[in-house]
């Protein structure tokens, strides 16, 4: 088995890893970085249940090759909050009782994060579109989208 | 996890073209990921060594080059959807990346890739052929061109050769009054009813069409102009009955290209459907 060296950052810390080939960048987040928030749902690009933030655009980890990590900027759902606490759009979504299992939460969150990175003030048609790759198979979008409305940096302060 | 692949990512051109020289026979090409990785994953991926291209700057950037409009192998669709350039000199194009697939898709995916792919039913395709769009590609015996029309030989099958690889596609920019790409069907359940459309077209004061290109995509094995339906319409006013007549002529077109198979049940009322809808709101009503 070949295996890649990488180097890249994974929530603001650096970290150097070998890594199989042919491994999902899912795989190497959840098995060799004990990171598990992010999860599997479909494993082909369909749940958006594994997305993470990637140099700051949301992609689906299941779809990625690890070694396409190499030099990357990664941001995980545990990197979301800080010291300080929860992020706002993680607040929000407890606030509007936006989880009900939790499985899609992550990715959820991380497509809400990379679209605030991109729009300071997206419309709520933006933020549909954002989400539309994440499916919630208990909540229902409503509250999903309201709670992510309602944590958009503009309306905030 | 897949044991038997290789990684390899080239920092030039001229390096994976050499790599390709060699191991062409054995290696697949990886841009985005997001048909090759679900091959892998299902067992599907038989050239199990994997060329990363999506980082080679020669495949990079959208620009306008004298006449002629390039978009690099390895742009992406968010790319794509975001370009003014292509908003105002290939529209159909920019907006079929709007609803392609999901955010974290488009991010990733790109329009090499739709092509490489040779599904039937890619959405870049259509729209690539509205502006006669050549492929080039670059291998161990240099480079050339290839009309998009050309590329599939049919579902699945194309002509890219094993060492070669598709570096941009070279456009004819046309600004048009109106431009849309519209499709319908599922991607994976029901992929036989996928269907698709791009359409351009001017019209003069009193709304006769005075350009219209038209391409369908996913319907027929490899994508098709509809010359008849064009030149059938071309210089009238686009009335409701009159499109309802083009919406007949293009479904016969279609026929004569894929033959009659069960389907077509479905098929011919869908596509004179969405050839109405596309075209609805350039509709003249007097
Ligand atoms: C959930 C989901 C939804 C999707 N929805 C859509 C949709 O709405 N519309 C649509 O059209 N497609 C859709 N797709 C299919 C896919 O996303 C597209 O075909 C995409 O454009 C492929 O690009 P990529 O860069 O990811 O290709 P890759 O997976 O990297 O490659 C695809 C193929 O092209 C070859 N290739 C890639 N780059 C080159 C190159 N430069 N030279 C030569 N060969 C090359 C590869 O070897 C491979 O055979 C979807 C896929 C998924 C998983
Ligand atoms: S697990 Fe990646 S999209 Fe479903
Ligand atoms: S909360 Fe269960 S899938 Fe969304």
């Amino acid at each position: 088995m070949q295996t890649v060296h990488i180097e890249f950052m994974v929530n603001g810390k650096e970290v150097a890893l070998d890594v199989p080939a042919g491994a999902t960048a899912l795989q190497v987040i959840r098995e060799m970085l004990g990171l598990k928030g992010s999860k599997e749902g479909c494993g082909i690009g369909e749940c958006g249940a594994c997305t993470v933030v990637v140099d700051g655009k949301a992609v689906n980890a299941c779809l990625l090759l690890a070694a396409q990590l190499d030099g990357c900027r990664l941001l995980t759902v545990e990197g979301l909050a800080d010291p300080a606490g929860l992020h706002p759009l993680q607040e929000k979504m407890i606030e509007h009782h936006a989880v009900q299992c939790g499985f899609c939460t992550p990715g959820v969150l991380m497509s809400s994060y990379a679209l605030f990175a991109e729009k300071a003030n997206p419309k709520r048609e933006e933020i549909v579109a954002a989400v539309a790759g994440n499916l919630c198979r208990c909540t229902g979008y409503q509250q999903i989208i309201t709670a992510i409305e309602a944590a958009v940096p503009g309306e905030n302060r | 996890m897949n044991r038997d692949c290789t990684y390899h990512r080239p920092s030039t051109l001229a390096e994976a073209v050499d790599y390709l020289a060699t191991k062409g026979g054995e290696t697949t090409i990886i841009a985005g990921g997001t048909d090759v990785m679900v091959d892998l994953r299902a067992g599907k991926l038989e050239r199990r060594n994997l060329l990363d291209v999506s980082r080679l700057d020669e495949l990079r950037g959208i620009r306008l080059e004298g006449e002629k409009l390039v978009v690099g192998a390895a742009v992406t669709l968010a790319e794509i959807h975001r370009s003014p350039l292509l908003a105002n000199h290939a529209p159909a194009l920019q907006k079929c990346a709007r609803n392609f697939a999901s955010a974290q898709i488009r991010n990733k995916a790109t329009i090499g890739g739709n092509v490489g792919h040779c599904s039937p039913c890619g959405d870049t395709i259509p729209p690539l052929v509205i502006h006669q769009a050549e492929m080039v590609c670059t291998g161990s015996s240099g480079q050339r061109r290839l009309p998009i029309t050309e590329v599939a030989t049919g579902a699945y099958r194309c002509q890219i050769a094993r060492d070669e690889i598709i570096t941009a596609f070279v456009l004819e920019p046309v600004g048009a009054d109106f431009a849309d790409f519209q499709k319908i069907g599922r991607r994976q359940a029901l992929a036989i009813s996928r269907m698709s459309m791009a359409a351009m077209l001017n019209q003069d004061q009193e709304g006769r069409i005075t350009m219209l290109r038209l391409a369908l995509g996913a319907c027929t094995p490899t994508p098709c102009r509809l010359r008849l339906v064009e030149e059938f319409l071309l210089g009238k006013k686009p009335q409701p009955a009159l499109l309802m007549q083009a919406g007949e002529l293009l479904a016969e077109q279609m026929i004569a290209i894929t033959g009659r198979r069960s389907s077509i049940i479905y098929k011919e009322p869908a596509v004179q459907g969405l050839f109405r809808r596309i075209l609805s709101p350039v509709a003249c009503h007097d």
